[in-house]
């Protein structure tokens, strides 16, 4: 039972993980209805500045520095970079209006971003230290790192805090109108555009913050984020792409699947039941579990 | 007229150049130099520089200084063929050492083979070298390092004297990897051992929960790991996890810095064989070349200190096979490296004959030693 339990528990937190950066996808869906495909990278950025900031490469210890240092840090980089992303890759692809030149150039920028990583940092795997300590903690036979709670409480609190705000504050307002109907919001004075630029530095930051939270479970490399993005990718699908919630239990459903067949399979087909689950939804749910029907009025 | 002029300045030039290259012997390194291999890569390219340094300033071979012309193969199969292309027909070394992955190595090997130039492997266990002889009776390839088969066998052996009966197999899905697994799957089925569990792992999986619950599960009294640094980390950091303890032998690479850092104190008792241990490095040959190390690269302890041994033992190996020759021609460097005549007293052991015209193995099983994690330093333990 303590088995079954601990690879649950693991599976929901790598599922957290997954469902915070698909949170960041949905952002900038819901505003410009493009997909930022470097926010993979930009959680590297994270977990890479972060790195920087809390410990001291040569030695491998703790810099000195206090937490919130790198925290701020990260959540500038994150925010800056999803402003260069808008404004060099999304803004002019959309003038042009030629409709699907934003997919590869975001995946451009994401792929610079990385080479650059690779150029000016290190292309090494380096361990990041958990600013509550590496230490298992154990409940019965189950353990769980600090870190990991650390993961569940930020992501929520993210995910609630940003669905509140776009719920209840004139600005959120703002957001959604723009979401809703861009022609029809700008004519009532929202400034369409400015909205646009935010969601994208919103979700490019949060994105950011995701890479320093995983960075105490995995490695801080130039690689770590690319699986994460293609993985929060489909479960921003599994989810839906336009609901705020959907991500979460996106999230779980792949991060405990991968687990559970990991045990209980094979750990070669780890990944497999996730993705034909994505396939399935695709047939049955094209907008996924949690997504509003669009209709496209001709 | 004028352009004429040009070309021919040009064309003087480079022949100048090239004429005055050629006084140098060029020999081509390559390995790892980034990436998740990386310390295997650069202490190796390390060590060879520190036996090109001491060489030539001793008056180099043959009247004429080495080069080094070092390339990195970011650890990639493909990166490996076309870097010895690049080395062979447009650098024209007269020897290739390394590389330390089993892909590269068998990637790029059929070059030198090709072209008659020998080529020492310095830090891969599982590059194909014997194995060449069925092919070609003329083997270009040679070894210094344990091989898989060497490895498997102490890692196996040492688990069945500590009493284990019931091992468990974890190793990495890559060439290598499942080349280990395959190793020490014969080597226990030859002590009359049957794994109660095999699994595998993906390079930077960090989380080895499942694979480790299901040996678990299985009754297994220890575990044998084959892979590389951050995974074999990952493999232990994730056994504190589920707090299962049982003793983890694995292949050599459990001493490279990138295991013990990431593991920290989870990798305390972990064991693998070696060929150099730098804690315990007694004669004067060794102990010169740890204090050359940290004075030249500002670096104690090594981060992979039995790949530098390695790289410093074969570039020594090659220097005294041209001495022998007396020529830096491919088939008589080959030739004399069967036979050298002199013996060696190098970092990683004595060698007397390393290679014969049958056998290219280096490293046999009594060269190797064992060694034993400690706080993040690797001492000996007895074998």
């Amino acid at each position: 039972m303590t088995e079954v339990l601990q690879l649950i528990i693991s599976g929901a937190i790598q599922g957290m993980i997954y469902a915070l950066i698909a949170f960041g996808y949905n952002l900038t869906f819901s505003t410009s209805k493009t997909i930022n495909f470097s926010l993979g990278q930009i959680v590297m950025l994270g977990g890479v500045v972060g790195y920087i900031l809390y410990i001291d490469m040569t030695s491998g210890h703790l810099s000195g520095m206090p937490f919130i240092v790198p925290l701020l840090a990260v959540m500038v980089v994150g925010a800056l970079a999803g402003a260069v992303v808008h404004k060099t890759a999304v803004e002019p692809s959309l003038k042009f209006k030629s409709e699907y030149t934003w997919i590869l150039a975001t995946l451009a920028v994401g792929i610079i971003i990385k080479n650059g990583v690779e150029q000016i940092w290190s292309t090494g795997d380096y361990k990041m230290l958990s600013p509550l300590g590496d230490e298992v903690i154990r409940f019965g036979g189950i353990g769980i790192y600090a870190q990991e709670i650390l993961i569940v409480v930020v992501s929520l609190s993210i995910v609630c805090g940003v669905e509140i705000f776009k719920r209840r504050t004139i600005y959120g307002k703002a957001i959604q109108a723009v979401s809703e109907d861009k022609a029809t919001a700008s004519l009532m004075g929202i400034p369409e555009k400015f909205v646009i630029t935010i969601s994208f530095m919103m979700s490019a930051c949060i994105a950011a913050i995701a890479g320093l939270l995983v960075a105490p479970l995995t490695f801080v490399a130039a690689t770590m984020g690319t699986v994460l993005g293609i993985k929060a990718y489909s479960v921003s699908i599994i989810g839906g792409l336009e609901s705020g919630f959907g991500p979460l239990v996106g999230g779980l459903i792949l991060g405990i699947s991968e687990t559970l067949t990991a045990r209980y399979i094979s750990t070669g087909y780890k990944e497999m039941p996730g993705f034909i689950f994505l396939i399935v939804v695709i047939l049955f749910k094209p907008n996924g579990l949690f997504g509003k029907k669009i209709i496209k009025k001709v | 007229m004028k352009r004429n002029v040009i070309l021919a300045a040009l064309v003087c030039l480079t022949t100048f150049s090239c004429a005055k290259k050629s006084e140098d012997i060029k020999v081509g390194v390559y390995g790892p130099f980034s990436g998740g291999s990386a310390p295997m890569g650069v202490s190796m390219r390390n060590g060879v520089r520190i036996a090109v340094d001491e060489i030539n300033a001793a008056g180099g071979v043959l009247g004429k200084k080495f080069v080094i012309v070092d390339r990195d193969d970011e650890a990639k199969n493909e990166r490996g063929g076309q870097i010895m292309q690049e080395l062979l027909d447009k650098e024209n070394v007269v020897a290739v050492l390394g590389p330390a992955n089993t892909g590269v190595a068998n990637a790029s090997t059929q070059y030198t083979q090709q072209k008659h130039i020998p080529q020492i492997v310095n830090v891969s266990a599982g590059a194909k070298v014997n194995e060449f002889f069925a092919a070609s009776p003329e083997n270009y390839i040679f070894r210094i390092a344990a091989n898989d088969d060497v490895q498997s066998k102490v890692i196996v052996n040492q688990a069945i004297k500590r009493g284990a009966k019931k091992p468990a197999l974890l190793c990495d899905d890559t060439n290598y990897g499942q080349n280990g697994r395959e190793k020490m799957e014969a080597a226990l089925a030859a002590a009359g051992v049957k794994p109660v569990y095999i699994g595998k792992f993906k390079l930077k999986d960090t989380d080895m929960t499942a694979q480790l619950q299901e040996a678990k599960a299985a009754g297994a009294d220890v575990l044998l790991a084959y892979g590389i640094g951050p995974e074999l980390a990952a493999v232990s950091n994730s056994m504190d996890r589920i707090s299962w303890k049982v003793p983890m032998l694995g292949s050599w690479t459990l001493s490279m810095s990138n295991y013990t850092t990431n593991a920290g104190k989870n990798g305390n008792g972990t064991m693998m064989p070696q060929t150099f241990i730098e804690t315990a490095a007694k004669s004067p040959k060794q102990l010169a070349f740890i204090k050359a190390y940290a004075d030249k690269f500002k670096e104690s302890p090594i981060s992979s200190a039995v790949s530098a041994a390695q790289g410093y033992d074969s570039m020594y190996l090659l220097k005294m096979a041209i001495e022998q020759a007396g020529s830096t021609e491919g088939t008589k460097i080959r030739q004399a490296l069967e036979s050298l005549s002199a013996p060696y007293e190098g970092v990683t052991g004595s060698y007397t004959k390393p290679f014969s015209p049958t056998d290219h193995e280096a490293t046999k099983e009594a060269n190797v030693m064992l060694g034993l994690v400690q706080d993040g330093k690797i001492i000996s333990s007895e074998k």
